[in-house]
């Protein structure tokens, strides 16, 4: 509330009492190992801040390409933070939209490479919010623009290019969906090696988007680190239930598979602009860990249709394994409704149906009853959101899972094709397709 | 033309406020003026608040509740178009205007006073019982800040500064409708915060006009656009006086239309002090 002109730390006998103390407080330290830190004015004696001093990182330097056919973010390798933010565009017409998805261009451009801002005179808000230093390091950030269903209405005159499968989510069955955290015009996946990293990219997008965009909801998430291994490929990260989770993910080394599986454009439906895009569905899965981690170990395996501990299909073999339906017709061994043999029954011409799971795992706090609020930011990618997600979601209804689980957030986006040089702009085929005739 | 070149035809209006600042070029005389000109209008404003306190007060000591209520919004006008000087006193920002938000215990705490706590009486209780105390108090606050202004040398920083500040103001807390949540009376909230915010740029525009001509377009558009969304709810379209129709009838696309220009000003008149070399 106030906001009070308060000088007392320019004045000089406030800055020198306040050295005294330190200086005091550090002679204290040195004390014991024999040093003595009166000598200098400066705060740097050896060990006096091996407490707050920066933790080390070997990998801010790591980048992913920004220009392309296909958006980073998607077959990007997912690094150890990410977070979803979706927003509204506030902008009033199809010129402010343009701006907006120019701005966004060169903003996620120049974050994903890093470098530094231009100095402003200090009588001027800063560029930047400066939470990672003068100079930005990538830090392997990959920011990805997916639009939603909302923003194909009257107000940008894209109403005749909405994606084929474009819709509003729809609750399932075990939904609970909370209006606040759902739908939305435009989503931002930010993902980057560490946290901070991705909060000073969404800062700088809000800075530099005043008008255009107003956050709607955000959910950040995490995946667990691990030391290197020696095995190949690498086992997948688990989610807050303990389980690995991505394993059946398709190969995305193979091109025709990803052209078939994660990129729209083999359906001729589908309007052109959207070639080398990707449907994108997110949602906030919550996960009831006090009660899961009450339940047997082998009614967890039995729901997931996986060994815990390493990830391997119930029917035997390591995690990258395939699991044998064909022996185990009566679902004996691995059971008929255990989540894997649902979403994947591995039946002749299924293929269709699988997607890219790329998800993080979320803690938000605690609820009411003192249980912890926390669960999976699911994140899937695929060519078809109906041949994908939603078909594969439908067989689920009704798994053991759901008494553990309760989606209550997400919605569905179309990621937007890539933009191929330093010249074009993310989002430049779907204007252009719509663009009004001169 | 093509859409390509739309892209780049479009990139002329940028970065808005972000771009590389010019150096403010500004005789520190210059900002004589406006800032005594400035200073007439919170006395005038602070007079009118004394004066439409002492009715509020007296209508909650007589046990009128209907008259109270509706003078609550009208007295509010005048303090929130003030608030940059206003909360230069922060003891007695804290005694008039503080929300219960501000407070461990809510509305139950001790010191909890002021405007929002004879909100809560009036609008959520419906009583005027027992807020004499709450009333006599805030009559003798407001007295206080009126003589603390009396004597204050405004600082020039802390005036053009407060255009921003009372739009951060309706940023964090007008939108939302989280000001006034029992008397719903957040549009005479956020129309004070305005014509406030609006004063100073008025004030201090011709010093920038001819530096940075396209921002003083920027803001007066978007202060255009927020006067026209504030008109749809006005009681009476000829009588600004009639004041403001509920916060809860304001439409979802009413409320994020708010939000466009709103953050608009709050950045573009951020960079007012660079622009006066303060």
């Amino acid at each position: 509330m106030s906001d009070r002109p308060d000088n007392t730390s320019r004045c000089p006998f406030t800055l020198d009492r306040r050295r005294f103390l330190q200086g005091l407080g550090a002679a204290g330290a040195a004390a014991g190992l024999g040093g003595s830190a009166w000598a200098g004015s400066r705060d740097d004696a050896a060990g006096a801040h091996a407490v707050t001093g920066a933790p080390v990182s070997t990998t801010t330097q790591q980048s992913h390409p920004f220009h392309g056919r296909h958006q980073q973010g998607i077959l990007t390798p997912r690094p150890a933070t990410g977070m979803v933010v979706v927003c509204d565009v506030l902008a009033r017409d199809r010129a402010g939209l343009e701006r907006l998805l120019r701005i966004l261009t060169e903003r996620i451009a120049f974050l994903t490479q890093g470098g530094t801002y231009p100095k402003r005179d200090p009588s001027y808000p800063p560029a930047d919010s400066g939470i990672l230093g003068p100079t930005i390091a990538p830090d392997a950030l990959t920011v990805t623009v997916s639009l939603g269903a909302s923003v194909f209405d009257e107000r940008f005159g894209l109403a005749n290019a909405k994606p084929k499968h474009l819709q509003r989510m729809t609750g399932f069955p075990n939904d609970a969906l909370e209006p606040a955290r759902c739908h939305g015009d435009l989503s931002l996946q930010i993902c980057a090696n560490t946290h901070d990293t991705t909060i000073h990219a969404l800062r700088d997008i809000i800075k530099y988007t005043p008008g255009l965009l107003m956050v709607r909801w955000k959910q950040e998430g995490t995946v667990p680190v691990m030391p290197p291994s020696p095995d190949l490929p690498a086992p997948s990260a688990r989610n807050y239930l303990g389980f690995r989770d991505g394993t059946a993910n398709p190969n995305t080394d193979d091109d025709a598979l990803m052209n078939a599986l994660v990129w729209t454009g083999a359906d001729p439906d589908e309007p052109d602009w959207t070639h080398g895009g990707s449907y994108q569905v997110v949602r906030i899965i919550r996960n009831f860990v006090e009660r899961w981690d009450r339940a047997q170990l082998a009614e967890q395996e039995a729901i997931f249709g996986r060994r815990k501990e390493s990830g391997a299909p119930l029917s035997g073999g390591s995690e990258y394994d395939k699991p044998d339906y064909a022996n185990d017709v009566d679902g004996q061994i691995t059971p008929l409704d255990a989540h894997i043999r649902l979403a994947n029954p591995r039946t002749p011409g299924f293929e269709k149906h699988r997607i890219l799971r790329r998800p993080f795992n979320y803690s938000n706090g605690v609820e009411a009853n003192g249980q912890l609020d926390m669960g999976l930011l699911f994140i899937v990618y695929q060519a078809d959101l109906e041949a994908g997600f939603i078909t594969v979601q439908n067989r689920l209804n009704g798994e053991p899972l759901e008494e553990y689980i309760k989606p209550v957030g997400g919605g569905y986006f179309f990621t937007l094709p890539g933009a191929i040089d330093e010249h074009d702009v993310l989002g430049r085929s779907l204007l252009e397709a719509t663009a009004p005739h001169a | 033309m093509s859409p390509r070149a739309l892209f780049f035809a479009a990139s002329v209006f940028g970065l808005m406020a972000l771009q590389t600042p010019a150096q403010a070029d500004i005789d520190p005389q210059e900002l004589v003026e406006p800032i005594a000109e400035y200073k007439l209008y919170v006395l005038d404003n602070l007079d009118q608040f004394v004066s439409h306190t002492e009715k509020f007060t007296q209508a909650i000591e007589a046990g009128d509740l209907e008259r109270a209520q509706a003078l609550y919004a009208p007295t509010r006008v005048y303090y929130e178009r003030i608030e940059p000087i206003a909360e230069l006193f922060a003891d007695l920002d804290a005694s008039i205007d503080a929300r219960e938000d501000d407070y461990e215990h809510g509305v139950e705490d001790p010191d909890f006073t002021g405007f929002h706590r004879l909100e809560y009486g009036l609008f959520k209780e419906q009583t005027t019982q027992g807020f004499t105390p709450y009333a006599k108090q805030l009559m003798t606050d407001v007295n206080d800040l009126e003589a603390r202004v009396q004597d204050l040398t405004f600082p020039p920083a802390q005036v053009v500064g407060g255009a921003a500040a009372l739009m951060e103001e309706v940023a964090a807390t007008k939108v939302s409708g989280e000001e006034d949540r029992y008397s719903h009376t957040d549009l005479w909230d956020f129309q004070g915060n305005v014509d406030g915010s609006q004063k100073i740029f008025e004030l201090f525009k011709p010093l920038v006009a001819e530096q940075d001509p396209a921002f003083v377009e920027r803001v007066e558009e978007n202060f255009t656009a927020v006067e026209a969304t504030l008109a749809h709810y006005r009681r009476e379209a000829d009588n600004p006086k009639a004041g403001f129709v509920s916060y809860e009838k304001v439409s979802e696309t009413d409320r994020r239309a708010f939000v466009g220009p709103v953050t608009v000003l709050a950045e573009d008149l951020a960079t007012l002090r660079g622009k006066l070399g303060l």
